[in-house]
Parts: C-alpha cells; sequence; structure tokens
C-alpha cells in the first residue's frame, strides 16, 4: 500500500471572476450534478470553489495535474445524503486511476467566505502515483 | 483568413496580462507562465478562455499537457522517478525551443516541466491551432 495526499486552496473571489467572465467556465470545470447542487445554495460560490480545490487536491495526489486527455469533470465531488462529500472519476482520470491500481480516495472540504480548501487522500495498490505534466 | 502572427503575439499577451493582474510589458515572450509570472491553474484557464474569446483558438487545459507531452505516455515521458526521459526531453526541445537539454538531462522532474512554459510557447501553440484550423 501506498499513500499520497493532495491539497488546494481557491479564492472564492478568484473563482467567481473566471465563472461570470468566461460563460463556458462553468460546463468546463463542473458536472451537472456538482453544479446542480452548488447552484441551489446561498454561498453558491463557496460551493463551487471547494469542489474546484477538491478535484485540484484529487489531481495533486494522483501526481499528475491535468494530464493528456484529462477533463476537469472526471473528477467529480457529489454530497451523500448526510453531507459527506464523495469522489466520482470519469474519463481519462479514471483510466488512469484504474491502470495505477487507486484502491480508495477520500476528500474533506472546508470554505470560509473568502477561502475554500479541500484535501484528498489517495491509496494505491503497490507503487502508485505517476510522472505526467503537472499544472500545479 | 488566419489570423496574422503579431495578432497573436498581442493577443495573447493581452490574456496573460488581464487574466493575471499584470501589465503588458510583464508578460513578455520569455516570461514562464507559472514560474516568473506566477501563475496557478485557474489562472491558466482565465486565460485560455480570453485567448478563445480574442482569436477563436479553443485550447483546453488538457492541451497544453498534450502539447508539451506530444502523445508520449507517461512512462516514456518521464523514468519510475519521474525524471524525464531522454525521449521526453527531445519532446519538450520541440515544444519549448529555448530550453537547454544537457542542463536539465537527468535533474528535470515531469512535474516541473510546466514550470518552463513561456508566454511565447503559448503563442506559438495558439499560432499553430489558429493555421490547423485555417487549413
Amino acid at each position: 500500500m501506498r499513500v499520497r495526499v493532495g491539497v488546494d486552496i481557491v479564492g472564492v473571489d478568484r473563482l467567481r471572476r473566471l465563472l461570470v467572465e468566461h460563460a463556458d467556465a462553468l460546463d468546463t470545470l463542473f458536472t451537472h450534478r456538482e453544479q446542480s447542487y452548488c447552484l441551489g445554495k446561498r454561498r453558491r460560490f463557496e460551493h463551487l470553489a471547494a469542489r474546484f480545490a477538491a478535484k485540484e487536491a484529487v489531481l495533486k495526489a494522483f501526481g499528475t495535474g491535468m494530464g493528456q486527455r484529462m477533463h476537469w469533470t472526471d473528477v467529480e465531488i457529489i454530497n451523500e445524503v448526510l453531507g459527506r462529500p464523495r469522489v466520482y472519476l470519469h474519463g481519462e482520470v479514471a483510466r488512469w486511476a484504474e491502470r495505477k491500481r487507486l484502491a480508495d480516495l477520500d476528500v474533506s472540504l472546508s470554505h470560509t467566505e473568502g477561502w475554500a480548501i479541500a484535501q484528498a487522500v489517495a491509496v494505491w495498490n503497490e507503487s502508485g502515483g505517476g510522472c505526467a505534466l503537472s499544472f500545479d | 483568413m488566419a489570423i496574422a502572427r503579431e495578432e497573436i503575439d498581442s493577443k495573447v499577451q493581452e490574456a496573460v496580462a488581464a487574466a493575471l493582474g499584470v501589465d503588458n510589458e510583464e508578460a513578455t515572450p520569455d516570461a514562464t507562465l507559472m514560474g516568473d509570472l506566477g501563475a496557478e491553474s485557474i489562472d491558466l484557464l482565465d486565460i485560455l478562455f480570453r485567448i478563445e474569446r480574442s482569436t477563436r483558438v479553443k485550447i483546453q487545459a488538457a492541451d497544453l499537457a498534450a502539447h508539451i507531452q506530444g502523445g508520449i505516455p507517461d512512462e516514456e515521458f518521464g523514468d519510475a522517478n519521474g525524471i524525464i526521459t531522454d525521449k521526453g526531453m527531445a519532446q519538450l526541445k520541440q515544444a519549448m525551443p529555448q530550453i537547454n537539454p544537457d542542463e536539465l538531462r537527468g535533474n528535470l522532474q515531469a512535474e516541473k516541466v510546466i514550470t518552463l512554459f513561456t508566454v511565447k510557447n503559448l503563442a506559438d501553440m495558439v499560432a499553430e491551432r489558429a493555421e490547423a484550423g485555417a487549413g
């Protein structure tokens, strides 16, 4: 077993500016399920920023950053009924994780008015991690 | 009609400066986006959206990695310790002609490659895409 962690912090106003100035950014970054959850909240930008931080944290824990053919929506953060966030992997990120024998993955999110933070923990069977390009 | 190279250089410089909140003069062709200019991934997204708006050339974050890595599989691009291989280094020299492979060989971690990517490298990529789109 090998454990790797990733953490990321996002300025809520920075994400808000990105989403307000670029109409396509919402669909580029967030799945429809993520949008449905966050956009109904009073503090929608805090929730979206926490999810963006979580996506970054997961990719950091994987050691890949945004690699070839990967999309932000390949890492999806969905809250369970009692509120606990759970990670769903799709597309190229899911295939990469399977190739590297990902055994378990967990995230934790938090946010205040100005900042959102997320931590991810990835557990691999044998030696996981990768050497693809990283943007973090 | 293809957009002129000078116009691409100017649009990329403007996009970088606006997204990062710096003067155009700071976003020089040789400045590295994530090193010299301190861009983070969210800034990179902002830059790419601005470039798309001003040049109609769409580039996604994953396209940058693919452009730099040149389609080489991860296992051949970096060794087991994440150090760029000779094959990877040859590809990097194509995508980022300003680098000196002799200085970097054996020391360059894959995760640090993107810190070498400059404003001009991005403009080159936009010009390449614009030409392909126009053709």
